[in-house]
């Protein structure tokens, strides 16, 4: 696409006091720019940086280095102008208003706000709507600041974590609602630790550890990236044997059977198929889930504080 | 290609601040404990111990005792209302609604003009509720007395909003406001604002912050005389001791809130 980038953000760097004198990269030189339109993911463990990224992409934060702009704009005049607009992770609710009166009230707010009602059934807020924000469950005030988000009409949404404390159904509902807004043309950016949902939402995703950006395109290569496809054959190789076979980032023997990681999975198969007297073979290409931990292992590099790579989203290993 | 619109071409309304400062008033006026602490309260304080004691219509000044009880009752529930509602403001903004503010079209200035218009509009309505009760009953001064005495009593609220945007600031909890509210209740006794005070209670009161503030709503009524438990005027306090506490406690607070301010901010 030839389009210019609606939001363009340019080694961008913030860091902070760690309390022990150093300081924490929160995020370490980032370069991001997003086509109109385009949807994507922001991935990544938590304290990885996204939401410093994102407070910083909203203007709620200023970086100490870097550039960022939103349709030519600095991010708070966009923010203004109902532009961009956001689902904050946490917070961000009066408990003693209700749902209903805190649409209105950000309504209010905004110099040319949707309806209030439209976007409270929009975003689902109806069932609840006469009920005090406190009493609400997590699921119910995400759609609240979902609501609250779609009210200055914008043209870029960004969400961070926005179906945290939602149950699977819940999840589902709302990613059906988000994906109406992306239809009708509204640039999402959304931060997540579910990989499930960056593959099946997000066209573009940006993988990001301890402030740095560690893979960025299309979902799909960005698992490719991580040699992220599996080829597995019935195979009884020699030692030699294995050793000569092409493309191979890691090989493990399970049974009769011969795994490979590789990320040329098509010269790998043709290798299998024509030289050796491999067979049965299955060729599937990892999870995003298993691109993201192999891409996270691989940056661990020296004076970098230690990070559990288990924190991984072991929710759902695929198979 | 498609045409998209542009942020430039779009209808640039504005956002409606009078409609926020309405909602967020009726917001904190439906809060039971504020408004019984901050309305319900005093008046009821008024009506016991300013309307219908023996003394209350004994002469003081320009009016009487029971108008003397009204204007410092009143303060009490004005300082209250500022008190909290500052300090409500200070848990909000931490709690992330400023940041759910941020992402409108107000400029953060004009969150503080909100809260300064809403807290200054529930600092009145004890005012207003006491000195309609205070004319009903016994309550005597003359007309422009009362005026004066009623700005005074709003204005006289201002320091302590400082003080409880100061404990919102420091203790960010619900119930450390509620507590700098409720100490509002001794502040008030040792402020000379419920019974007349002398000795050396009165000694003390005089340096604590409510003494000032009341002093000063009673002013245009008592000319600065004090008064005893049998009623009568036993000393008087020249204007500048009662303008010099005002101004040193609402310096100490304000300096109080610029301090935690500081340290959130350089913490970050």
């Amino acid at each position: 696409m030839d389009q210019e980038p609606v939001i363009s953000a340019r080694n961008v760097r913030m860091s902070f006091p760690d309390g022990a004198g150093g300081r924490v990269h929160a995020v370490d030189g980032v370069d991001l720019e997003v086509a109109r339109g385009e949807v994507l993911a922001l991935l990544g463990p938590n304290g990885a940086g996204k939401t410093t990224l994102l407070d910083i992409l909203l203007g709620l934060t200023t970086p100490q280095t870097g550039d960022v702009t939103v349709g030519g704009r600095s991010p708070r005049v966009a923010v203004q102008s109902g532009t961009l607009s956001a689902l904050l992770q946490t917070g961000g609710l009066l408990p003693d208003l209700t749902a209903a009166e805190t649409v209105r009230m950000i309504a209010a707010l905004h110099a040319d706000p949707a309806d209030a009602d439209e976007v409270i059934d929009t975003a689902g807020v109806r069932p609840f709507a006469s009920r005090p924000v406190g009493k609400c469950s997590g699921g119910q005030q995400q759609r609240l600041r979902f609501a609250l988000a779609l009210l200055p009409r914008p043209e870029i949404i960004v969400l961070d974590e926005p179906t945290a404390g939602m149950d699977v159904s819940a999840r589902h509902e709302f990613w059906d609602r988000m994906r109406t807004q992306a239809d009708e043309g509204v640039t999402v950016i959304f931060a997540t630790h579910y990989l499930e949902e960056a593959e099946q939402f997000a066209r573009r995703t940006v993988l990001m550890d301890s402030g740095r950006v560690l893979a960025d395109g299309p979902t799909d290569e960005v698992r490719a990236r991580a040699g992220a496809a599996y080829v597995t054959a019935t195979w009884d190789p020699t030692v030699a044997e294995l050793e000569r076979v092409p493309h191979v980032v890691r090989a493990d023997r399970e049974g009769a059977r011969v795994a490979f990681r590789t990320e040329r999975s098509d010269e790998l198969a043709r290798y299998l198929l024509t030289t050796t007297n491999a067979r049965a073979l299955t060729v599937r290409p990892a999870s995003l889930e298993e691109a993201f931990r192999l891409l996270t292992e691989d940056s661990g590099h020296a004076g970098d504080t230690a990070r559990p790579a288990a924190t991984v989203g072991p929710e759902e290993v695929s198979a | 290609m498609t045409v998209t619109t542009t942020p430039q071409t779009r209808a640039r309304g504005s956002y409606d601040l009078i409609r926020y400062i309405v909602m967020d008033f009726r917001r904190n006026l439906r809060n039971v404990g504020n408004s019984f602490f901050v309305i319900v309260l005093p008046t009821a304080l008024f009506l016991f111990f300013g309307a219908s004691m023996d003394w209350s219509g004994a002469p003081v000044g320009v009016g009487n005792v029971s108008a003397w009880t009204m204007i410092a009752i009143a303060s009490y529930g004005a300082a209250m209302a500022t008190t909290s509602m500052a300090g409500s403001a200070a848990l909000e903004i931490h709690q992330g609604w400023g940041r759910q503010l941020a992402l409108t079209a107000m400029p953060h200035g004009a969150f503080i003009v909100a809260k300064a218009t809403v807290a200054v509009a529930m600092a009145a309505l004890p005012v207003l509720v006491l000195n309609l009760a205070g004319i009903l009953t016994v309550a005597d001064m003359p007309p422009g007395t009362w005026l004066a005495t009623v700005a005074l009593t709003i204005a006289g609220s201002l320091p302590f909003a400082f003080y409880g945007l100061a404990v919102g600031l420091s203790f960010r909890s619900d119930a450390a406001v509620g507590a700098a509210t409720g100490l509002l209740v001794i502040l008030s006794f040792l402020g000379n604002a419920f019974m007349p005070l002398d000795g050396v209670l009165l000694d003390i009161g005089r340096f604590t912050p409510m003494y000032g503030i009341v002093a000063l709503a009673r002013y245009p009524l008592t000319g600065g005389d004090l008064i005893a438990m049998g009623g009568g005027a036993t000393s008087a306090d020249p204007l500048w001791i009662v303008l010099a506490n005002v101004v040193a406690w609402t310096a100490v607070f304000a300096v109080a809130c610029l301090l935690l301010q500081r340290r959130r901010t350089t913490r970050r």
